[in-house]
């Protein structure tokens, strides 16, 4: 399963404004960041999760914060490694490996990748790229050029997603041992795929560009659609939900303890 | 060699893509999977060396079955050439990229020398060419090189002549051939043209929206007109040229057997 593929439905989530569910994942997402708290942060996932499972999206938003945890566990490791505040907690043969302070660090900051990151992979299963090009020219009036540039970068995402696992499948069937459970070694095996990545990544954008000059990309002048992108009453209350949940992240931050 | 007991595969249950199928591929056989776009054939290719795992059913390998055994060990004895050669070449030098896997799976770096040597020599290939810009065929003749060096068992080759020229096709399903006919290397080629199974496979199986529709000689399949048209697949043209002249054209299958029954035919003062 291509976890970021787009997800067709109806749910409220699917039906907000392209524009507002961008904005929507970076509020999200900034909230994510500000906070401090290590519970709050975990809250932060849970919610996540259980808004996707609205959309019918609960065991993708499983899925992708495992994926994620790969990247909160490097992190998790580095914090504990090098922060080195607070009083030891982990002391052998006189050397301090783990202090309470880097421990509570690297809860925090692995949780907060996640949670921040969470948003934005969950905002390519309910939103065609199309959709939000339009979306972003009409409502904000965004040059095309720009837009089409941005959701491009998007559109291109899943694409290289499952192209990396089409590498990495050609890679096990040379006897590349992925099923290994040491993280170190496993990333060890993964870095030579960045070659072939990176060589059929080129690839297809100097194709793209070939294909969108031939067809005249550089003649358009204001872009006009058939589809409009109207703002409704669900729109404004998201953002309101998301304005509250940044203040108020930022004022439970000022609070002292 | 490659056995499939009521084998189901679907990334949802309301769109299967495999759907209950069973079959045997003795070892040295060569086997032409065919078939429409998504009927299935990338998907048995798959599961054959455990990149997919069956949803219903079981697939073996060499007697393994592959839903307990990693995909890393079926490799050993396994090689798969993939549509595009991109997505394998990974190396910068062509001898870097014909070692891969036999450094992946644990051979000693006197043997693997000593295999890239013959192996670079057979295909002839510059050991020191940057792979990613040579040709589309070139590129091709590396990937396959490098399957080939760790003397596989089986190859499982998915589309492996789109894209490439005449002559390039030529020279790697005659190589593909001579390991099948020479070392008993069993072989199973997924493709769509028709020719090259014709030439080539010595059974196929018909593949219709992941069922099995026929599965038999290449010659027996390719005279089976209704199943192939049933699996949108156009036959071969000298075989179904043979089926429009009537039963006395029933064995012939290449331009020269054609040459010699018309030639008969006329020489019995008979008309086309």
């Amino acid at each position: 399963m291509n976890l970021l593929n787009y997800v067709p439905g109806d749910s409220f989530l699917h039906r907000l404004n392209p524009v507002t569910k961008l904005a929507a994942a970076f509020m999200y997402g900034i909230a994510a960041i500000l906070c401090e708290n290590v519970f709050a942060e975990a809250l932060f996932i849970v919610v996540m999760i259980l808004i996707s499972a609205t959309a019918g999206l609960f065991k993708r938003a499983v899925l992708l914060t495992g994926n994620l945890m790969i990247l909160g566990l490097i992190m998790f490791v580095i914090q504990l490694l090098f922060v080195r505040d607070g009083s030891p907690l982990l002391v052998i043969g006189g050397v301090v490996l783990f202090t309470t302070g880097g421990l509570k660090s690297a809860l925090l900051l692995s949780l907060r990748v996640i949670a921040a990151m969470l948003p934005l992979m969950l905002l390519f299963a309910i939103t065609r790229m199309n959709d939000l090009c339009n979306a972003l020219v009409k409502r904000l009036h965004l040059p095309y050029r720009y837009a089409f540039i941005v959701t491009t970068a998007f559109r291109f995402v899943p694409i290289f997603a499952t192209e990396f696992h089409d590498i990495q499948d050609a890679q096990k069937a040379r006897g590349v041992d992925f099923d290994t459970r040491n993280i170190f070694r496993k990333l060890g095996l993964i870095a030579p795929l960045c070659v072939p990545l990176l060589v059929s990544s080129l690839k297809k954008v100097d194709v793209s560009a070939m294909s969108a000059e031939m067809r005249g990309f550089e003649l358009r002048g204001y872009k006009s659609g058939y589809k409009e992108y109207p703002f409704a009453a669900r729109d404004m209350v998201t953002v309101l939900v998301l304005v509250v949940l940044i203040v108020a992240t930022v004022v439970l931050k000022t609070i002292p303890k | 060699m490659i056995r499939f007991e009521n084998v189901s595969f679907g990334y949802s249950e309301k769109r299967p893509i495999l759907k209950d199928i069973s079959f045997h591929i003795a070892k040295g056989d060569f086997v032409a999977l065919i078939g429409a776009n998504g009927a299935g054939k990338s998907t048995i290719s798959r599961l054959t060396n455990g990149l997919l795992h069956p949803t219903g059913g079981r697939v073996y390998l060499g007697g393994k079955d592959t839903l307990k055994t990693p995909s890393s060990t079926l490799a050993r004895g396994c090689g798969f050439l993939f549509q595009n050669p991109d997505r394998q070449i990974c190396e910068n030098t062509v001898k870097d990229e014909v070692a891969f896997s036999m450094k992946a799976q644990g051979w000693t770096e006197d043997r693997i020398k000593e295999r890239t040597e013959q192996v670079l020599e057979t295909f002839k290939l510059d050991p020191e060419w940057f792979p990613f810009s040579r040709s589309r065929g070139e590129r091709q003749r590396i990937a396959l090189a490098g399957v080939i060096a760790c003397e596989p068992e089986l190859l499982i080759l998915d589309e492996p002549t789109t894209g490439l020229d005449y002559l390039e096709c030529i020279r790697i399903m005659d190589y593909v051939t001579r390991l099948n006919e020479e070392k008993g290397v069993t072989a199973l080629m997924v493709s769509h043209d028709m020719e090259l199974v014709q030439s080539y496979a010595k059974s196929v199986i018909v593949l219709n929206h992941g069922e099995i529709l026929g599965q038999g000689h290449t010659k027996e399949m390719m005279k089976n007109v209704d199943v192939l048209k049933k699996a949108r697949v156009l036959p071969a043209q000298i075989p179904e040229l043979a089926l429009r002249f009537g039963d006395e054209f029933k064995d012939v299958f290449t331009i020269e057997e054609m040459l010699d029954a018309l030639r008969g035919r006329v020489g019995k003062g008979g008309a086309l």
